[in-house]
Formats: structure tokens, C-alpha cells, sequence
């Protein structure tokens, strides 16, 4: 696998595709813009491993993305400095 | 008006528990057939739920105390959380070799800090650092926490009995992968020359869900020693 796509302060938005299937990725991201702060060691996409494809699968750099509340939640009820974090596989993410 | 509860209509009248789910009755099938065929015996499953229920919080809470006595075991732990674990005997490749399969080996610790608050969740099912923790609670596991912490999370904590000042960033992780976290609270006052024991028995599980914070006044009995797996 290539080196990951994304570094450490990219801003990057999880795409908007469809909520079928096992993809480990939260309908309430899907669109939102993030910040990169971590890189997780790359592992067989959820896709795959749904099918116990464990060897063959497809494996890819996973990254923890920081979202400002607001941008999640709209009428968040908490303060604007509030985050969440998640980690989502690279094919989830595109440059914001 | 009469209801089913009012002890009139001859059944018992006792609470009775919550329906049996589908995802339970699935369990029992598969748990069932497998034993049939010989994968497993009835026996062996008694003792791994055995094993499984009585992992506590214990092993969080020497992590936590010993973090927050020993400076280079802290880094330790906050940057290679896997291998920290195994100074107070925990292996998260135990039982099977390769840890289980919810359990993965990617053990992240958070650092609570004056200006950033911890909690964890999981939002798609129930993931837990249960070789550190134990057994999640039962509320960890509602539809109300997982949905209610991710958007509202000063009202879930304020419904905790935590009050978070405004300045302070509430950062919720959705442990939505292969991770697994575990929050370290901050050190309290009044805990100046404390043995790492002393320590480890404010460190409640709910202080490493991020759903309370460690009261020197509440001290919970902790195993000396190392944890047994």
C-alpha cells in the first residue's frame, strides 16, 4: 500500500455515499469536514472484513478525524470549542 | 381502569425482565450448534463467561494510578497503550492469542487536561477496552447513550452529575473501528503522597468512560498486585 494520502492537519470531508452495507462509517459524518490529528496503521477495510476476507482483503491507511460539534449537529446545544473524533478508512475521505 | 399490573388477573405479579431480543435468541442458536458439533463444549462456554464477567475495571485503574505516579510510565502508556498494559498483567492478545475479535490490539489511552474533557462511545454497537475495563455497563450499551452522547454530550454528563465548565472542550471519541480507548483523568487534589493503591481506588470505571471524575472521597477496594487474566 502507498503511503497515506492525508497528513496530520489536512482538512478533509467524509464522503456523502450510501449507508448500506458494512462500512463502519456513522451516517452522522457523511459530509462533514474534518481535521486529520492522527494516523492508525492500516488494516482490511470493514467492507472486506464483513466477509472474512481477513488475507485477501483489501487493506488501507485509517485516519482519526477531529469535527468541530457544530459542524455535526446543527443547533448543537453544547459550546463551539466541543469535538468529536472518529477514525474512518481512506477511501471515506477526499480533500475539503 | 385495569391494567396487568394491578394483581387482580391471577398471574404473577412480579417486574417482569425485558423481552428476549433477536440478537440473543441468535446468540443461543449459534451457541447451540456449536456445541453440537463439537466446536466447543457447554462446559468450556460456562467458563469463559465466567472469565469474561469477572474481568473489572481493576486493570484501568492501576494503568491510571500508575501513570499518574511514574512520569515515564505515563508516556508510555499514552503512546504505546498495548505494551503499557502488560506491566500490570494485562495482554490483549489473551485469551485466544490474538485477542478476540471485538477486542483488537489498538489500545489508545486519553489524556483529560485542564482544557480538554475525554468521554468515550460507540455509536454502532457497543465497542468497550474490555481487557481494561471489564465488561461495559448495561447503560453503555442503550440506544439513548450512543445516540444521546455523540449530539448532547454536557446534558449526558450534566445527567451524570458532571458539570463541565464552558471553557473546558468536551471531546467525545466514537470508537466506530479497530481502536479502543480508555480516558485518564486528571490527578485530583488532595491525593499529594498517595500510594499507587490509594490512587488506583479513586479510579472508578466511570472516571475512564469520561462520565465522572475521580473524588478522593470515593474510593473503590482494587486487587493489589498484578491483574489476573
Amino acid at each position: 500500500m502507498a503511503n497515506p494520502r492525508f497528513s496530520i492537519g489536512d482538512e478533509v470531508t467524509v464522503r456523502d455515499e450510501t449507508t448500506l452495507f458494512h462500512t463502519r462509517t456513522q451516517k452522522f459524518a457523511r459530509g462533514r469536514t474534518g481535521v486529520v490529528v492522527e494516523h492508525r496503521p492500516e488494516w482490511v477495510i470493514p467492507e472486506d472484513e464483513a466477509f472474512d476476507r481477513m488475507e485477501t482483503g483489501r487493506k488501507e491507511p485509517f485516519y482519526v478525524v477531529r469535527f468541530k460539534q457544530t459542524e455535526l449537529w446543527p443547533g448543537y446545544t453544547g459550546q463551539s470549542i466541543d469535538t468529536l473524533e472518529s477514525e474512518f478508512s481512506e477511501r471515506w475521505l477526499v480533500p475539503a | 381502569m385495569t391494567s396487568m399490573h394491578d394483581g387482580h388477573d391471577g398471574h404473577n405479579t412480579f417486574p417482569v425482565s425485558s423481552k428476549v431480543s433477536e440478537f440473543e435468541i441468535l446468540e443461543l442458536a449459534v451457541r447451540e450448534l456449536a456445541i453440537e458439533k463439537g466446536i466447543f463444549s457447554a462446559e468450556d462456554h460456562r467458563r469463559f463467561a465466567e472469565w469474561a464477567d469477572g474481568v473489572g475495571p481493576h486493570g484501568g485503574s492501576k494503568l491510571v494510578a500508575k501513570a499518574w505516579s511514574d512520569p515515564a510510565f505515563k508516556e508510555k502508556l499514552l503512546t504505546k497503550g498495548t505494551e503499557a498494559c502488560k506491566e500490570v498483567g494485562i495482554d490483549w492478545l489473551q485469551p485466544t492469542g490474538t485477542g478476540t475479535p471485538s477486542d483488537y490490539t489498538f489500545f489508545y489511552v486519553l489524556e483529560n487536561t485542564p482544557k480538554v474533557h475525554n468521554v468515550i462511545v460507540c455509536t454502532l454497537c457497543s465497542c468497550y477496552p474490555r481487557p481494561v475495563l471489564g465488561m461495559s455497563p448495561d447503560w453503555y450499551r442503550t440506544p439513548a447513550y450512543r445516540r444521546r452522547m455523540v449530539n448532547r454530550p454536557r446534558e449526558v454528563l450534566a445527567e451524570f452529575g458532571l458539570h463541565l465548565p464552558d471553557d473546558v472542550e468536551v471531546r467525545v471519541h466514537d470508537s466506530n473501528q479497530k481502536s479502543r480507548f480508555m480516558v485518564m483523568p486528571m490527578r485530583p487534589d488532595g491525593t499529594e503522597g498517595w500510594s499507587e493503591q490509594e490512587l488506583a481506588e479513586i479510579v472508578t470505571r466511570d472516571t475512564m468512560i469520561g462520565v465522572a471524575l475521580p473524588d478522593p472521597k470515593v474510593r473503590v477496594p482494587v486487587p493489589a498486585g498484578e491483574v489476573h487474566q
